[in-house]
């Protein structure tokens, strides 16, 4: 699997098919048995979430990961951590988030558990921007929230790359996920079955046909 | 007369209170950051008694330089004693079981290491302050005609008083205006998301394991002053009381714990004086019983994410 710098490369694939266990390999969670990771041409399999976010990763899992009896602000200022002591940086960051976030300003104070699905997702995710990342894995970050703020949440995902953030989006919403991507990665059983540009799978009939009985499944 | 043991089982009760508030954060700590039921918490509070006896007796130290050398010496042990012990844990099948036995063992060996150097017998503490006691009333004719009841403090208990309530509002403002205090309480609610937040969870958990073997050796150096005696096998009844405090205060509750350990010492010291000794030791497990029956988690709710 290659990710390209800049842009957004989609994971899809049925539930179980290994999409959150790539996602926790290239962040150091786990370490593979087999295969390395490299980033920029450093191999980074053996490396702890610290030491990536040290590289400029950071990860949105695909369970809740707030701080719940923490405050926004606070959940905000421990995704500060690797830099925390560099004041003036901290207030930065924190000043840029909430700009990006405007509504998690209003909420500053309130407890992070007290929050709805949505706003949690959101806060989530500007968690992983205060540390200015140049990579951001997400995992399916709009399962089981509102349709309006998932809109939102891809509208503002889709902006990412002009940022110069490169993303690694795993997603179940294939049409979606394909709507944003540059690039996709079909996976099943913990291996990539195939791989593309979202029109060279418009093309691809089989591949539309697993897709679809993907879908099926998860209607009911 | 009832009056004077009454307020001496309140002053006593907020003296112990006040300790066992002190135990019950440290093992919060350790329990809440690190998932391990620490069986030696007791024997980190005796070791630091026993270094306190030693340096008084032997050296001529005064308890109050022996507190600081304590909290310094214990940080660093229980910081390496981590990076020793526990990140291997984490191979084993049964991680929680495994750490379980381990502590275990850390506190048979601590007793044995004790009762090897300074035998099984209970050692005093020749410390006072002076004056030795302060006077803190006096009830005219408390006595009967003529005898005047006077309720007297020991200075050393009214000190030990005074830096464990110093300790305690460190201890709050640590946990709740600083940004490791606020990572400790983190890890407390969402140990994986502490990770993800780019968090050295091996540096976090030594820091809480350092943080709360120095607390604990705290504890026994303000004990020694409490308590004018030690017992190299007092260890677990320590380590009791720091889990009932716990269950009381609600676990994960750095400071939550406060509450419980005051209200535990109320109970146990005023029924004490009050109540005859076999009631006056069941008061304190009846409370605990009935809490974990009408509120298991704890008087003060359970901090914890997900
Ligand atoms: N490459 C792999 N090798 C071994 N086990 C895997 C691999 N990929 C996935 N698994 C296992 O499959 C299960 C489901 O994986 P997960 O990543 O949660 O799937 P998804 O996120 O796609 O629903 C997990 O228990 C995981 O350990
Ligand atoms: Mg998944």
């Amino acid at each position: 699997m290659k990710v390209k710098r800049g842009v957004i490369t989609g994971i899809i694939g049925p539930n179980g098919a290994g999409k959150s266990t790539a996602l926790k390999t290239m962040y150091g969670f786990l370490t593979p048995s087999r295969g390395t990771v490299n980033l920029k041409g450093e191999r980074v399999n053996g490396l702890t979430p610290s030491q990536m976010v040290a590289r400029g990763v950071s990860f949105v899992p695909q369970n809740r990961s707030l701080f719940n009896d923490l405050s926004v602000e606070d959940n905000l200022h421990l995704g500060c951590w690797h830099f925390r002591r560099d004041r003036a940086r901290v207030s930065r960051a924190m000043d840029r988030v909430y700009e990006m976030f405007p509504v998690l300003r209003d909420k500053a104070r309130d407890l992070a558990g007290t929050m709805s699905g949505g706003q949690q997702r959101f806060l989530e995710l500007a968690r992983s921007m205060v540390l200015e990342p140049e990579i951001v894995l997400l995992d399916e970050p709009t399962a089981m929230i509102a349709p309006k703020l998932s809109r939102e949440l891809y509208d503002f995902i889709a902006t990412l790359p002009e940022h110069g953030v490169t993303v690694v989006l795993v997603d179940q919403n294939v049409r979606q996920c394909a709507a944003v991507s540059d690039h996709i990665y079909v996976l099943d059983l913990g291996a990539t079955r195939a791989e593309g540009s979202s029109e060279d799978f418009g093309d691809d009939e089989d591949l539309k046909a697993m897709i679809q009985e993907w879908l099926d499944y998860e209607i009911d | 007369m009832n009056s004077v043991l009454l307020i001496n089982g309140l002053i006593g009760g907020v003296v112990f209170g006040a300790i066992y508030a002190l135990i019950g954060s440290s093992l919060n700590v350790l329990v809440g950051v690190l998932r391990i039921i620490n069986f030696a918490h007791g024997e980190f509070i005796l070791a630091g008694g026993f270094l306190t006896y030693v340096l008084l007796t032997y050296f001529g130290i005064n308890p109050l330089v022996a507190l600081p050398f304590a909290a310094v010496l214990f940080f660093a042990v229980g910081y390496v004693l981590y990076y020793l012990l526990i990140p291997r844990l984490a191979h084993s099948d049964e991680p929680e079981t495994a750490s379980f036995l381990l502590m275990f063992g850390v506190s048979l060996m601590i007793v044995s290491v004790l009762t090897w150097i300074f035998e099984a017998d209970v050692r005093p503490i020749n410390f006072s302050f002076d004056p030795i006691n302060v006077l803190l009333y006096t009830v005219e004719n408390g006595y009967g005609e003529g005898r005047d009841a006077k309720v007297l403090v020991p200075t050393a208990r009214l000190v030990a008083l005074a830096i464990n309530a110093l300790i305690i509002v460190a201890l709050t403002w640590f946990f709740y205006r600083t940004l490791p205090g606020k990572a400790m309480r983190a890890a407390i609610m969402n140990r994986e998301a502490v990770q993800i937040v780019g968090i050295d969870i091996h540096r976090l958990s030594a820091t809480a394991f350092g943080l709360a073997a120095s607390l604990a050796a705290v504890t026994g150096v303000l004990l020694t002053l409490v308590v004018p005696s030690i017992d190299p096998n007092g260890g677990a009844d320590l380590t009791l009381i720091g889990f009932i405090v716990i269950a009381l205060g609600g676990l994960g509750h750095p400071v939550g714990a406060l509450a419980a350990g005051i209200i535990f010492g109320l109970v146990e010291q005023v029924s004490n004086v009050m109540l005859p000794q076999a009631a006056a030791q069941m008061l304190g497990f009846m409370i605990l019983v009935a809490v974990i029956f009408f509120k298991p988690s704890g008087l003060f709710g359970l901090e914890r994410g997900r």
